[in-house]
C-alpha cells in the first residue's frame, strides 16, 4: 500500500471506503474531491495533486472537473461558507435585500472573505428551499424564512 | 447501399457514415468548427447545422448519421441565418485582433466570417478578457481568441493521452489551461495548436515572423528523429523551415506527431553547422576545400588499404542517412576497397533481435503494420517505453488500451503507466525472466490446446524447462499473481502485438530472450515491433551495412548471392565477413588501421565511451562525415560537412520496413555541404573507382532495385503516396519452411534444466543496491537535439534522475549535485527527484555534451552477434 | 383524496411499513420482469422530472437491450429553481424511493443503482445513507432480497453543484467522475449510459409512484387524475401566496385551484400579476391563464410547460424584469459552456437583461432581446439553452411594455439594492 502523507488518517479511511463503491479510475473523483475539500479546506493545487495521485488520474484530469462544479472551493474560504440564495423565488421575497446586509455587515462580497475570516459568501442558484424563502446554506444547515433580522440572528451563531 | 439526397443531389453511400461525411466525400462543403477527423464527434459549434426534411429542429451534420431515403439542405436560408447567428455568437467574445494574429489567413473563424458575411455589431457589452500566456518557452495560449471548440483538450485527453491540458470553469467562464495555468507539463507533441481552428493555442517558435500566406511551399517528408518515420509538412520561407504542421490523414502517423518531430527541426538552421571540409594539419584541424579533401581522404585510403589490404578499412553507416547513402557506404568499401568491415548502430540490439526473430519465422517477422497496434485485442510490451523512444508508435498502444483492450508491460514503460491494464515491472535485466514466467502461466492455462499450426516449435515450447513462479518473482521482483494475471488477460486473446526494445538483444541471454518472446509471440497469435531509436535504423540493415550481409539481407558469404552484385559492381567482393561494431574498435590501431565514419558519434553514442575515444586515437586516419562538429569529428583527420535530412533527396526504411520518400525542402541552406553518397562517391572517383557514376540519388535506387533481389523492381515513383511496405515487389530471403533457429532452440530448451541458468539482475551491476540506467527521454534523443532550440527550453540540460525513496537512500536531494563515478569515468549532473520511478535505479540521459552517461558504461560482446552489452563497475553515485 | 408520496408519519421504516411500504416490491418480486413493465405501461405513468415522457416505454427500450450489467440510476439532482418536491420524498419518506428503485431493478435485472443527488441537499444525503442501512437490515436491498434471490444495492451519490447534471447524460457524465456536459443522443442511456452500459435514469418522483402502482395496481392507478397522465403530482408552491408549500394533486389540477384553493390566495390581499408553472424554465404565464389544468399537454397549450411543476407565483407589485435578469443570470452561471448558442448568448441575454434592470437600457433592446433568443431556441446541444430563450420571449410576450417602462423611465417598482448598487458604480 502507498503511502500519501497529503491527506489525514480520517479523509484517507473515508477515500478507501469510496474506492470500494466505483470502478477503477475516474468514476470516485467527485466523491474524493469533496472528501479533499473538507480535508485540505479548499481545493487548493495540493489538495487537486493529492487526489490525481491517490486515484492515478491525470492532475488537469482532476482541475477540470473540479472547476465544473460550484461548490468545489477554488480559493481560501472563511470557516464559515454562506450559501445565500437569490434566485427567483428568494428574491422577489427580499434576498437582495439580504444579500446588501451581509455586505455591510460583515463586508461579504459574493465569492469573497470576510476579513476577519469568518465568513465567506456564495449566491447559490436555488438550495431548495423555495417554499421558506428566502433561505441560505451556512455549511450544511439550512436556514429559511430569512429576514433582515433573522440573518443575523442566525449568523451570530456561527463563529 | 444507403440512399440519400443532399441539395437535390441524390449521393449513394456504402455504409453509415455521417452527413458531413457524405457531403464532404461528395464535394459539398459544410463548415464545421469543433469537428475534426481525428476527434470523436463532439457536436458543440454548431456551424454544420443543416436542414433535414421530417425533422423540426435543424441538426448538426457532423453528428447525424446519414439513414436511407434523408434528404438534406445545406444551405437554405434557414440554414444559412443559423450559421450567421452561431457566428454572432464566437465573434461577440472574440478579439478584432486578425491584423496582428499569426493564425490570420489559415483562421477557420475568419474564413468563415469571410464566406457568411460578417454581422454587424450588436454586442455592445464588454468582451471577455484573458491576458496572454506566454509562460511556456514553446506553447503560447491567448484564450480571449478561444471559441471552444475543445479540440485541443480532446486531442490530449483521447489521441495523445496525456491529459495535460483541460477546459477549466463553466459556461461563458470556461477556458483551456494546463494544470500550472501557465507552464506545461507535456509531452509537447503539438497536437492541441495543430487542431486549434483559431489562434489561441499557437507555437513560439513562429511567432510574428511571417503572414501564413507568404508562406513559400509545404513540402511532406518523413520525420528524422525515430524509427516509426513519420509523415509531416515542412512549411518553408525564405529557405528555412518555419514551422513543422502534420498531415492529417496521411502517413503511418496520420497526422500525429511528437514533441521531437514538431519542434525539433531547429538544429538545420544551427549556425554550429559545419559549413566547409576540414583537414587535420599540424594537429589541428583547417579549412580546406572540398577538391583537395577528397583527393586526400582518396589518397589516404589507398595508401592503407595499398599498405596493410582492404580489412585494414572499417566503417560506421548512419543511422540518420538515406538508403541511397549507406548502399553507397557499403559498396564504397565492398567494392572500392575490398572491405566486409562494414557496420551501424543496429549492432546495438536491432540487428540481433531481428535475427533471431526472422531465424524462427523467416525474414520479414517484424515487418507489420504500426497502425495494426490499435486495434490488436491485446499489446505486451518488453524492455521498452514506447511512448517515448518511439512515441507515435506509443500512442498506438494508448489507443489499444483506450479501447480496452489488453496491455501487458514488462520493465518500465512510464509512457504507458496510465495506459495499461498489466505492468510487470521488473528489476533492470530481467525482462526475461518474465517472460519465462509468462510462458509458464500461460502454458499451464492452456494446457495442450496450443494454436497447432507449427508442431515443431511446439515441441520445442514444450521442452522448455521453466522456472518455477517462486523463483520467477525472487528474480525480477514481481509478485508471481501479476504474472498470473498477466498470463490470464493474453491467454484468450486472437490478435496480438509484441512490441520489444533492443536492451531484450543486448543481452547475454539474448537467444533466450528471443526464444521465450517467440514462443508467446505463437501462443498469442502476435505481429512484432521492434524498437528503433534512429529514423533509417532499419535501413541499415537492408541495404547491407553489416559485415556479413549485401543488400537486401543477403549473406556475404554465400557465392550465389554475392555473384549478381559482382556482376552489376564489376569486381570480385570478399566472401569472409568483415568485423563487427565493437570489434573494429577493439581492434583499432592494430587490425584495423582507417575508419570511415558516416553520421554517426560513436565517442558519444556508444558504451565504454573512454575506451572509443582511445580505439579512434589509435587510427592512422579516421574520416568523419557529419553535420555538426560531434565529439568523434574533433577526433578526425578530415572532417566532411554533409547535408541535413531537409537538404536532400532519398529514403529512409522504417521500423514496419517501409520505405518512404524524403523531399528536398531547402535548397540553399547547408549548401556548402554535400550529400553524403556524393562525397563517398566524390573520394571513390578520386581513388580510382568507376562504378559510381550517380547524377542523382534516384540513379542509386535503381541500381538497388536491379542488384538487390529484394528490392527488385522499385521504383522511386511508387513511394510518392504512403510509401511501400516489405516486401515492396521483390523476393525476400526464402526460408522453404526451414526456420535455422529452431534445432538450436530445442537444443536450448532441454538445456535449460536448472534454475541458475536464467538470468539474474543485470546488465547494471548492483552496487549498494542502487543501479544506473540510461534513461531514454522524449525530448531529446542523441545528438542533434541538442541543436534544437525548442527542445533545449524543455528539457534544458543533464539531470540525474531518481525516485524520491532512491534520493533518499543516496542522501541526495531535488536540484543538488550528484557525482556519478564507474571503472569508465565520472561525471556531475543535476538531481531531479521524481514520482513514480522504479526505486533503486538512477536514470542519466546520454544526449548532452560532457554528459554522456553512456560513457560511463563498459561493455561484454554477447559471444554470437557480437553485440555490446553495457555493463557498469565499480559504480558510486554520491551527493556533492 | 388518494395521497400515497409523502403519506408517512416518519421517515423511518417503521413508519413507511405503516403505510403499506415495501407491499408494492413483494409483489413485483412474484411478478416476471416483462409483466412488471407491462403493468407500468398500463398505468400510463409519465416522467416526472420534467420532459414527461412515458416510463413504461423507457423501461421497455432498456429492457429490450441484452447487454448485462444494466444500472438504474435515480435522478436527485433537483436543481430547476422553484423546484423542492424531489428533496421533500428524500428527506420525508425516503423508503418510498428505495422501493421505486429495487421495482425498476427487478423490472430491469440491474443488480445496482446510484442515487445522483444534488450536492446542495447534505442532509438529503445523511438521510438516504441511514434509510439505505435500514433497508438493507430488513432485507429489501441487498444480496437476497425478500427471500427472492433477488440482488440489489444502492450507492448515494453526492454532486457539487451543477443545474445541468439533471440532463441525465449529463448526470452521467458527472456519476463517472467527468465535467457534466451531456453526452450526444443517439446512443441513449437505455443502451449505452454509465460506463457504456444499459441504464436506467428516472426521476425521484417518478420512482416514488412506482411502490403504489405496484401494490395497487395498475387499475387503480389510472383512476387518479387525468386519464391521459393519471397519478398524483407534486406541486411546490413559492413566492406570493399565502401558504407556500408543497402540494400532492392529482394530475390537471389546475392552477386557480394550486393557488387559490390550496395556497390560500395571493400574499397580503395582493393581486396575481404572472405565475411560472413548472420551474424557471418554463415560460411565465399571466393571470388569465390560471384556469388551465396543470398536465403535460395541457401547459404546453398555453405556450409554457409543466417541468418540474414549481409553481412560482408573483404579485402585482413584483419587477418583472428583475425576475427575467435573475432567471438569466442563473441559466448563464449554468450554462454547461460546450455548445456556442447556449454559451455565449446566455451571457448576452443576461447582459442585455442586466443594462435594462439598471436603467441602461437603449432603444432596440427588446428587439435584440427577442433576436437573441431565438437565436439560441432550437439550436442549443441540449434543452437547457432552450429553456433560457424561451423563459425571455415569456416574459417579453406577456410583459413588454414593463420592458419598455424599463428604457424609457427607469423601474416603477423603485428600484432594490442592488440596482441602487449597480447604478451608483
Amino acid at each position: 500500500m502507498e503511502n500519501f502523507p497529503a491527506f489525514s488518517p480520517g479523509a484517507l479511511a473515508r477515500l478507501e471506503e469510496i474506492k470500494k463503491k466505483y470502478p477503477p479510475g475516474r468514476a470516485a473523483l467527485m466523491p474524493a474531491l469533496h472528501v479533499a475539500q473538507e480535508d485540505f479546506g479548499w481545493l487548493k493545487p495540493e489538495a487537486l495533486k493529492a487526489v490525481a495521485e491517490y486515484l492515478e488520474l491525470p492532475e488537469m484530469t482532476v482541475r477540470s472537473t473540479a472547476t465544473f462544479y460550484s461548490m468545489y472551493r477554488h480559493k481560501k474560504t472563511g470557516r464559515n461558507v454562506i450559501r445565500l440564495c437569490t434566485n427567483v423565488s428568494c428574491l422577489v421575497l427580499g434576498a437582495r435585500t439580504l444579500k446588501g446586509i451581509l455586505e455591510g455587515l460583515y463586508g461579504l462580497a459574493p465569492g469573497n472573505t470576510s476579513p476577519d475570516n469568518r465568513f465567506s459568501l456564495e449566491i447559490a442558484d436555488c438550495i431548495g428551499a423555495c417554499g421558506s424563502g428566502p433561505a441560505m446554506l451556512v455549511n450544511d444547515d439550512l436556514h429559511t424564512g430569512l429576514d433582515a433580522k433573522k440573518v443575523i440572528e442566525v449568523l451570530e451563531n456561527y463563529k | 447501399m444507403i440512399s440519400i439526397t443532399i441539395n437535390g443531389r441524390k449521393i449513394e453511400l456504402e455504409g453509415p457514415v455521417t452527413i458531413l461525411e457524405a457531403a464532404r466525400k461528395n464535394g459539398i462543403e459544410i463548415p464545421t468548427l469543433c469537428s475534426h477527423p481525428a476527434l470523436e464527434l463532439w457536436g458543440g459549434c454548431r456551424m454544420c447545422l443543416v436542414e433535414i426534411e421530417k425533422m423540426p429542429r435543424l441538426q448538426t451534420s457532423c453528428t447525424v448519421t446519414a439513414a436511407d431515403g434523408m434528404t438534406v439542405y445545406t444551405e437554405t436560408p434557414r440554414v444559412v441565418a443559423a450559421r450567421k447567428a452561431m457566428l454572432e455568437f464566437l465573434l461577440i467574445n472574440h478579439p478584432l485582433q486578425c491584423p496582428t494574429c499569426d493564425k490570420a489567413g489559415e483562421c477557420a473563424l475568419q474564413d468563415l466570417t469571410v464566406r457568411y458575411g460578417a454581422v454587424a455589431g450588436r454586442f455592445e457589452e464588454g468582451k471577455r478578457t484573458f491576458p496572454e500566456n506566454v509562460d511556456d518557452p514553446i506553447i503560447v495560449r491567448n484564450m480571449e481568441r478561444c471559441i471552444m471548440c475543445t479540440r485541443c483538450v480532446r486531442m490530449c485527453d483521447s489521441v495523445q493521452g496525456a491529459s495535460a491540458i483541460g477546459v477549466v470553469g463553466r459556461g461563458a467562464r470556461s477556458h483551456v489551461e494546463p494544470f500550472s495555468g501557465g507552464r506545461y507539463n507535456c509531452e509537447y507533441c503539438g497536437n492541441c495548436l495543430n487542431v486549434c481552428p483559431v489562434g489561441a493555442i499557437m507555437s513560439r517558435l513562429h511567432r510574428y515572423t511571417y503572414r501564413p500566406w507568404q508562406m513559400d511551399k509545404a513540402v511532406k517528408t518523413v520525420c528524422s528523429f525515430c524509427g516509426v518515420g513519420c509523415t509531416m509538412l515542412l512549411e518553408v520561407r525564405g529557405d528555412a523551415i518555419q514551422k513543422v504542421s502534420p498531415a492529417f490523414g496521411k502517413g503511418v502517423n496520420n497526422g500525429l506527431l511528437c514533441g521531437r518531430g514538431m519542434f525539433g527541426y531547429g538544429y538545420v538552421g544551427s549556425p554550429e553547422r559545419l559549413k566547409t571540409p576540414l583537414v587535420r594539419k599540424n594537429g589541428k584541424l583547417e579549412p580546406a576545400s572540398w577538391d583537395e579533401t577528397l583527393a586526400f581522404a582518396a589518397s589516404r585510403l589507398l595508401e592503407i588499404k595499398n599498405r596493410h589490404g582492404g580489412r585494414a578499412i572499417g566503417g560506421m553507416a548512419g543511422s540518420r542517412c538515406t538508403n541511397e547513402d549507406n548502399y553507397v557506404f557499403q559498396k564504397f568499401l565492398r567494392a572500392g576497397f575490398g572491405s566486409n568491415n562494414i557496420d551501424s548502430v543496429a549492432r546495438l540490439g536491432l540487428l540481433h533481435a531481428q535475427g533471431l526473430l526472422e531465424g524462427l519465422f523467416g525474414q520479414g517477422a517484424a515487418a507489420n503494420v504500426i497502425t495494426g497496434i490499435a486495434g490488436s485485442d491485446a499489446v505486451l510490451t518488453v524492455a521498452c517505453d514506447p511512448a517515448q523512444t518511439n512515441p507515435v508508435m506509443g500512442l498506438q498502444v494508448r489507443a489499444a488500451a483506450k479501447a480496452g483492450r489488453k496491455v501487458v508491460t514488462i520493465g518500465h514503460a512510464r509512457g504507458l503507466r496510465r495506459h495499461r491494464t498489466h505492468s510487470l515491472p521488473t528489476v533492470f535485466g530481467a525482462e526475461g525472466v518474465a517472460l519465462a514466467g509468462l510462458l509458464k502461466e500461460l502454458l499451464r492455462m492452456k494446457k495442450d490446446s496450443l494454436p497447432g499450426e507449427n508442431l515443431e516449435l511446439e515441441a520445442a515450447i514444450k521442452e522448455f524447462k521453466l522456472p518455477e513462479p517462486e523463483e520467477t518473482e525472487r528474480l525480477t521482483g514481481v509478485p508471481r499473481a501479476a504474472i498470473s494475471d498477466a498470463a490470464a488477460a493474453l491467454k484468450d486473446v486472437s490478435t496480438s502485438s509484441i512490441i520489444a526494445g533492443r536492451e531484450l538483444a543486448a543481452s547475454m541471454d539474448a537467444r533466450r530472450n528471443f526464444m521465450l518472446l517467440a514462443a508467446i509471440g505463437y501462443i498469442i497469435n502476435a505481429r512484432f515491433f521492434l524498437i528503433s531509436e534512429r529514423p533509417n535504423e532499419q535501413g541499415l540493415i537492408d541495404m547491407g551495412c553489416a559485415p556479413d550481409l549485401l543488400p537486401g539481407g543477403r549473406p556475404v558469404s554465400l557465392h550465389t548471392f554475392r555473384e549478381s552484385y559482382e556482376r552489376e559492381w564489376g569486381v570480385k567482393l570478399n566472401p569472409e565477413p568483415g568485423l563487427t561494431l565493437m570489434e573494429m574498435f577493439e581492434q583499432a590501431g592494430d587490425a584495423v588501421r582507417a575508419m570511415y565514419i558516416m553520421g554517426e558519434n560513436p565517442a558519444f553514442n556508444l558504451p565504454g565511451g573512454k575506451k572509443i575515444m582511445e580505439a579512434l586515437e589509435k587510427l592512422d586516419f579516421l574520416v568523419v562525415q557529419d553535420i555538426f562538429m560531434t565529439e568523434t569529428a574533433s577526433l578526425a583527420d578530415v572532417v566532411l560537412p554533409s547535408k541535413a535530412w531537409p537538404e536532400k533527396e532519398g529514403t529512409y526504411t522504417n521500423l514496419e520496413k517501409r520505405i518512404q520518400k524524403l523531399d528536398r525542402a531547402l535548397e540553399k541552406n547547408g549548401e556548402t555541404a554535400k550529400e553524403d553518397w556524393k562525397i563517398l562517391a566524390g573520394i571513390g572517383k578520386h581513388a580510382g573507382l568507376n562504378n559510381m557514376p550517380y547524377a542523382a540519388s534516384s540513379d542509386i535506387i535503381d541500381e538497388l532495385a536491379r542488384v538487390s533481389p529484394l528490392h527488385a523492381g522499385l521504383r522511386l515513383k511508387d513511394l510518392e503516396q504512403e510509401g511501400m511496405m516489405w516486401p515492396y515487389k521483390g523476393k525476400p530471403l526464402g526460408m522453404g519452411g526451414h526456420v535455422p533457429l529452431l534445432p538450436p532452440m530445442r537444443t536450448m530448451a532441454k538445456a535449460m534444466t536448472t534454475d541458475a541458468q536464467m538470468p539474474g539482475p543485470g546488465p547494471a551491476v548492483e552496487i549498494t543496491g542502487v543501479v544506473l540506467e540510461i534513461e531514454k527521454p522524449l525530448f531529446h534523443s542523441g545528438t542533434l537535439s541538442r541543436h534544437s532550440g525548442a527542445l533545449l527550453d524543455i528539457v534544458g540540460g543533464p539531470e540525474a534522475k531518481m525516485s524520491p525513496e532512491t534520493g533518499k537512500k543516496l542522501g541526495i536531494t531535488e536540484g543538488g549535485k550528484v557525482k556519478i563515478s564507474t571503472a569508465n569515468g565520472e561525471m556531475v549532473l543535476k538531481a531531479k527527484i521524481e514520482k513514480g520511478l522504479p526505486a533503486g535505479v538512477v536514470f542519466a540521459g546520454n544526449n548532452f555534451r560532457e554528459a554522456g552517461a553512456l560513457g560511463l558504461f563498459g561493455y561484454e560482446l554477447e559471444p554470437e552477434s557480437k553485440t555490446p552489452v553495457p555493463m557498469v563497475k565499480d559504480l558510486e553515485i554520491t551527493p556533492l | 383524496m388518494t395521497r400515497y408520496l409523502l403519506d408517512v408519519e416518519n421517515p423511518n421504516l417503521d413508519g413507511y411499513e405503516k403505510a403499506g411500504g415495501y407491499q408494492g416490491l413483494a409483489r413485483a418480486l412474484s411478478m416476471e420482469p416483462a409483466l412488471i413493465i407491462e403493468e407500468v405501461k398500463k398505468s400510463g405513468l409519465r416522467g416526472r422530472g420534467g420532459a414527461g415522457f412515458p416510463t413504461g416505454m423507457k423501461w421497455t427500450f432498456a429492457a429490450g437491450d441484452p447487454k448485462f450489467p444494466k444500472y438504474i440510476i435515480c435522478n436527485a439532482d433537483e436543481g430547476e429553481p422553484g423546484t423542492f418536491k424531489d428533496k421533500a420524498i428524500l428527506e420525508k419518506n425516503p423508503h418510498i424511493l428505495i422501493e421505486g428503485m429495487a421495482v425498476a431493478a427487478r423490472a430491469l435485472k440491474a443488480e445496482l443503482g446510484y442515487i445522483y443527488l444534488r450536492g446542495e441537499y447534505p442532509k438529503g444525503k445523511d438521510i438516504l445513507q441511514a434509510a439505505l442501512k435500514e433497508a438493507r437490515g430488513k432485507g429489501y436491498l441487498g444480496e437476497n432480497i425478500m427471500g427472492s434471490g433477488m440482488r440489489f444495492d444502492i450507492h448515494v451519490h453526492l454532486g457539487a453543484g451543477a443545474y445541468i447534471c439533471g440532463e441525465e447524460t449529463a448526470l452521467i457524465n458527472s456519476l463517472e467522475g467527468k465535467r457534466g456536459q451531456p453526452r450526444l443522443k443517439p446512443p441513449f442511456p437505455v443502451n449505452s449510459g454509465l460506463w457504456g452500459r444499459p441504464t436506467m435514469v428516472n426521476n425521484v418522483e417518478t420512482l416514488a409512484n412506482l411502490p403504489f402502482i405496484m401494490r395497487a395496481g395498475a387499475a387503480q392507478y389510472v383512476k387518479i387524475g387525468d386519464p391521459g397522465c393519471p397519478g398524483n403530482k407534486l406541486f411546490p408552491v413559492s413566492g406570493h401566496v399565502e401558504k407556500p408549500g408543497l402540494y400532492e394533486l392529482p394530475m390537471g389540477t389546475t392552477l386557480r385551484e394550486i393557488i387559490y384553493g390550496q395556497a390560500g390566495g395571493i400574499k397580503n390581499g395582493k393581486r396575481l400579476k404572472a405565475v411560472i408553472p413548472g420551474g424557471i424554465s418554463a415560460p411565465v404565464l399571466p393571470p388569465d391563464a390560471i384556469d388551465c389544468p396543470m398536465d403535460f399537454v395541457s401547459v404546453q397549450k398555453q405556450g409554457s410547460m409543466l417541468g418540474s411543476g414549481g409553481v412560482m407565483v408573483f404579485d402585482n407589485d413584483t419587477c418583472i424584469v428583475r425576475v427575467a435578469h435573475r432567471a438569466l443570470e442563473f441559466f448563464e452561471r449554468e450554462s454547461c459552456g460546450k455548445c456556442t448558442p447556449c454559451r455565449e448568448g446566455t451571457s448576452w441575454l443576461r447582459a442585455i437583461l442586466e443594462r435594462i434592470e439598471t436603467r441602461q437600457g437603449r432603444e432596440g433592446d427588446l428587439q435584440l432581446l427577442e433576436d437573441v433568443s431565438r437565436n439560441i431556441a432550437g439550436n442549443t446541444f441540449c434543452p437547457l439553452g432552450d429553456g433560457a430563450a424561451s423563459a425571455v420571449l415569456g416574459f417579453l410576450r406577456h410583459f413588454r411594455e414593463e420592458f419598455e417602462e424599463h428604457i424609457k423611465n427607469g423601474c416603477p417598482f423603485g428600484p432594490d439594492d442592488h440596482t441602487r448598487t449597480v447604478i451608483a458604480r
